[in-house]
């Protein structure tokens, strides 16, 4: 290996190929600053090209998706389509043959002047969607399928139309059922059901834009259940956070001393943080079982609820017993972040404000609550954003039951884009809850300035 | 304020161990129960005189329990080493070198750790589908991305600014060529980090409900998370196989957690990020 007399391009080359290589080594001073930026940036761009891709694009994706009616189960919506569209398959497995038949029908002499003007029409309109260089070289290729019994690749089945065919076709087709329908009704068609089912097929192969623009907002603010949803999850997210908090505080205060043991406290915190929420989410549905469930048993004894059966089917025991499961999981866990935060503060300032006479709770007001400020807030903002997103728990506890009484805006959104399959409504959601949780983080940024970044050490 | 502990505060301990867990042994008592003791009066006392093992044989044989176990390792274990090998390297450049936008970085890797899981699953859901990646490995290891990749460059910078600069510019002195110096002092101290880093990458990988539950629908492909949930049935839930399943996934992240804690709660605590 040769020491620092490889030039920059080499060395750039090298970089690629072993990225570690040239941000450890050390340029000639004058020339680091250069090189350094150059090394840094090839060194963080496998990384920020990979977050761009799953994590910044999709969200941009959800929220042009939001703008379509999209709906997965629906051939003509499974897509977004901006501008009209013809669906080249479907179009040449119903215009052949319906020019076959309206000349079969022609030749047996069933409403033959009829019939003829519907099929020079017919024609107009095949020829002008010919007209344009890009449909018709699609239209050969799917046609050169279909003559061969297979299938049309998905690239070439759709062509996108002008407006102004796509609304002369719709029209034609259009008057051309119609006038179909009406030489039906006057004179006996030997094929009648063929001829409508594919002229009426005809119209169905366009497809129109499924552009809607903020509909699926304002439809979503205009209902009852997202209101509900979304003040669920508030309930939820303050309840059990502040619940947390107090707790989370308190026990971080009492084990913030030498004592034995002080390993096993760590551990029975860790395990409940650790296990798979949905694990716990469902070992708690045992516990709250209305026959057998031993917790609401002891609510029961304890007079917290009236009856067992009560407490996961109704709206107020439902939403508690989501709660409580959600404060069991993660008070440990805020009371270890707090911890961490107490055991910076210096004993030094507890000892000279004893000998300033201070007491414990001034003690606790003027020195243990500023200095901890930081430490809460970073915690507060993480539990609340997972707070707020809130999904598996619900989801296995409750389902978001009963009568959507704990049903969440993320469940919400689970369930129209994967139950309904309405991704387009589902999206709108999802763009929702991420329009919350960057203002819940933008508010406590700004309390917590720029601690959070500066020096990567929060608390 | 390092006082000693009394009497009462022991008496606190006990009361807070046995509070966070009784879920876990009311499990591990009804795992061993027959089922006739799960119902009825039986269901409330807290030992069985009937231990059987019958609800954990019928986890293994009557549920493809093994497989969903298997799944879920394959999953983490790939995202785990690739999302920390990929992130060192940023994680790197960001505590070490000079350049600009950094604090922007820095600031947009963070917001990325909070973006809630449903804003990105549906283009991800038709992207995967459209390139038939759903019931695959693959399928889970990519949407995995958008949360770990974010979390090990959080933490492994928060690690790297702890490895004192000084060694590295006392090891070039010393004459040591690029590769020595990373190999022999780099190296050895960011392993602990990348260690810490990728338990705690692994434990999200291993948890994570909603992609494994949209994306691998498939019984061949479902994780332990979205096995046990499955477990209930339409009208009936199995408890007893249902609390077996729980104290076999529960045991060995004990044992995880009793050997690794220091390193986890450092890792939780360093960069005060969660999971």
């Amino acid at each position: 290996m040769k020491n620092g007399g490889i030039n920059g391009q080499n060395d750039l080359e090298l970089g690629k190929k072993n990225p570690q290589l040239t941000t450890l080594r050390k340029e000639p001073k004058q020339k680091k600053a250069f090189s350094e930026g150059k090394a840094g940036y090839l060194l963080i761009a496998p990384a920020m090209i990979l977050i761009f891709l799953v994590a910044v694009w999709p969200v941009l994706q959800s929220f042009y998706f939001s703008l379509f009616d999209l709906r997965l189960n629906n051939p003509t919506k499974s897509e977004v389509h901006l501008s009209y569209n013809v669906d080249l398959e479907r179009y040449l497995n119903n215009y052949p043959f319906l020019v076959t038949a309206l000349d079969n029908e022609i030749r047996e002499g069933n409403a033959a002047e009829q019939l003829e003007a519907a099929k020079s029409e017919l024609k107009a309109i095949d020829d002008k969607l010919q007209k344009d260089g890009e449909v018709k070289s699609q239209y050969d290729a799917v046609n050169d399928k279909l003559m061969n019994f297979e299938q049309p690749g998905t690239d070439i089945r759709m062509v996108e139309v002008d407006r102004d065919i796509a609304e002369d076709y719709l029209k034609t087709t259009d008057s051309i059922l119609t006038s179909l329908k009406k030489a039906a009704k006057e004179t006996k068609l030997s094929q009648e059901d063929k001829i409508i089912g594919l002229a009426s097929g005809l119209k169905d192969s366009i497809i129109k834009p499924n552009f809607i623009g903020l509909k699926h907002y304002k439809d979503n603010f205009g209902d009852t259940r997202m209101w509900k949803a979304l003040g669920n999850t508030m309930t939820f997210t303050i309840i059990s956070v502040a619940a947390e908090l107090i707790l989370g505080l308190a026990i971080a205060l009492l084990i913030n001393k030498a004592f034995f043991g002080r390993g096993l406290i760590r551990a029975s915190i860790l395990i409940p943080w650790a296990i798979p929420t949905a694990v716990s989410a469902l070992m708690w549905k045992f516990l709250y079982d209305g026959q057998n469930g031993i917790i609401a048993k002891i609510f029961e004894d304890v007079g917290l609820i009236n009856k067992m059966s009560n407490l996961l089917v109704t709206d107020t025991g439902a939403m508690f017993a989501v709660i409580f499961t959600d404060v069991w999981k993660t008070t440990p866990y805020m009371a270890l972040l707090i911890l961490a935060g107490l055991q910076t503060i210096p004993s030094s300032l507890y000892e000279a404000s004893a000998i300033d006479g201070a007491g414990r709770w001034k003690q606790f007001t003027t020195i243990t609550l500023p200095l901890l400020k930081s430490s809460i807030l970073v915690a507060l903002l993480f539990r609340t954003l997972d707070a707020f997103r809130v999904f598996d728990l619900i989801y296995v506890l409750t389902g978001g039951g009963p009568a959507n009484s704990t049903e969440t805006i993320s469940i919400l959104a689970y369930k129209v884009m994967f139950s309904q399959t309405n991704f387009g409504e589902g999206s709108a959601l999802a763009v929702i809850v991420f329009i919350c949780v960057a203002i819940i983080s933008m508010l406590y940024i700004k309390f917590l300035g720029k601690d959070l970044l500066n020096d990567g050490r929060g608390n | 304020m390092k006082k000693k502990a009394g009497p009462l505060f022991y008496v606190f301990l006990v009361v807070f161990v046995l509070f966070v867990m009784f879920p876990f042994l009311w499990m591990l008592i009804s795992s061993i129960k027959p089922l006739t003791e799960l119902f009825g009066d039986k269901a409330f006392t807290p030992y069985t005189n009937h231990p059987t093992f019958k609800s954990y044989v019928s986890v293994f044989v009557d549920y493809p329990f093994l497989r969903y176990l298997w799944n879920s390792a394959v999953v983490a274990t790939i995202t785990t080493v690739y999302t920390v090998t990929v992130a060192s390297f940023a994680a790197y450049a960001i505590a070490r070198l000079d350049f600009r936008g950094k604090t922007f970085i820095l600031g947009l890797v963070l917001s990325v750790t909070m973006f809630p899981q449903i804003a990105t699953i549906s283009p991800i859901y038709i992207f995967l589908k459209n390139l038939g990646l759903t019931n695959s490995y693959l399928g889970l290891i990519i949407p995995y991305t958008t949360f770990t990749l974010p979390l090990s460059i959080w933490l492994l910078v928060t690690f790297f600014r702890k490895i004192p600069s000084d060694l590295e510019e006392a090891a070039k002195i010393d004459g040591a060529t690029l590769m020595q110096t990373y190999w022999k002092v780099i190296m050895p101290l960011a392993v602990p980090g990348m260690f810490t880093t990728a338990i705690l990458v692994f434990i999200a990988a291993w948890n994570e409900f909603l992609f494994a539950l949209t994306i691998n629908t498939e019984e061949k492909y479902k994780t332990v998370p979205i096995g046990i949930a499955m477990f209930q049935g339409q009208f009936t839930i199995p408890w007893g196989e249902i609390a077996a399943a729980t104290v076999v996934v529960t045991v060995p992240l004990v044992i995880m957690v009793l050997v690794f804690q220091r390193r986890i709660v450092s890792g939780l605590t360093s960069g005060s990020v969660k999971e």
